[in-house]
């Protein structure tokens, strides 16, 4: 099928992508940025790795997205009340 | 191959290529624009056309791919289910993060024209008249 073929050139791109990503969530200004860099990032992983499992041909791998995908909201809501928590606080 | 499994190979395959190159321009975005409440753009760019596009599109190839055998619908409904959770999750946890970072003032609003919110978050280009 045509998916051998394209299927390295859009893992390349989407490596590509992370690592510019992995970049601002290194160096981002505020923590905001960083949280946002790295929300994105895992989003990215998530596709990375459904591509990935067509690719091999493996349909495990497709079931270690979804808690990904999950565990990842979890990390903006806590960073999102601690934030917020600390501005009620400092004043 | 009949008819509609070749469709479904080529729309597959066009989800995947749209999804890598919004994927691309996401990640340039994040470097090019210039504060917070713009780089929420890009990460959306990269979540919802990088994202659940091309796990809709793995999930129809998935469907028509011969040498997965019986997994191959187990395959196609969790790649349906992970594009639906991350449509449902994505916006909300942006959205939760962004008003947390302008409630407690952690990024200011830079290139600002009004901010009905906080107008001491509100920083203004130096315009000169005339």
């Amino acid at each position: 099928m045509i998916i051998d073929m394209v299927a390295p050139v859009i893992i390349l791109v989407y490596t590509i992508s992370i690592m510019l990503v992995f970049i601002r969530a290194v160096k981002g200004p505020t923590i905001g940025d960083q949280v946002l860099a790295i929300d994105t990032m895992t989003y990215a992983v998530v596709t990375l790795m459904i591509i990935v499992a067509i690719y091999l041909k493996e349909a495990i791998l497709v079931v270690t997205a979804i808690p990904l995908a999950l565990w990842i909201y979890a990390l903006d809501i806590y960073i999102a009340k601690y934030l917020e928590k600390k501005s009620e606080i400092g004043g | 191959m009949a008819l509609v499994e070749i469709i479904l190979e080529y729309v597959g395959l066009a989800l995947l290529c749209l999804g890598a190159i919004a994927s691309l321009i996401g990640a340039i975005g994040m470097h090019r624009l210039r504060n917070f409440y713009l780089r929420l753009h890009a990460a959306t760019v990269i979540t919802i056309w990088g994202g659940v596009y091309p796990i809709v599109g793995a999930s129809i190839l998935a469907i028509v791919m011969p040498e997965l055998g019986v997994y191959r619908w187990f395959m196609a409904g969790a790649g349906f289910v992970t594009a639906f959770i991350i449509l449902i999750l994505a916006p909300a946890g942006s959205h939760a993060l962004a008003r947390a970072v302008h409630r407690s003032r952690t990024a200011l609003v830079e290139p600002c024209i009004y901010d009905a919110i906080d107008s001491g978050m509100c920083v203004k280009k130096e315009v000169s008249t005339q």
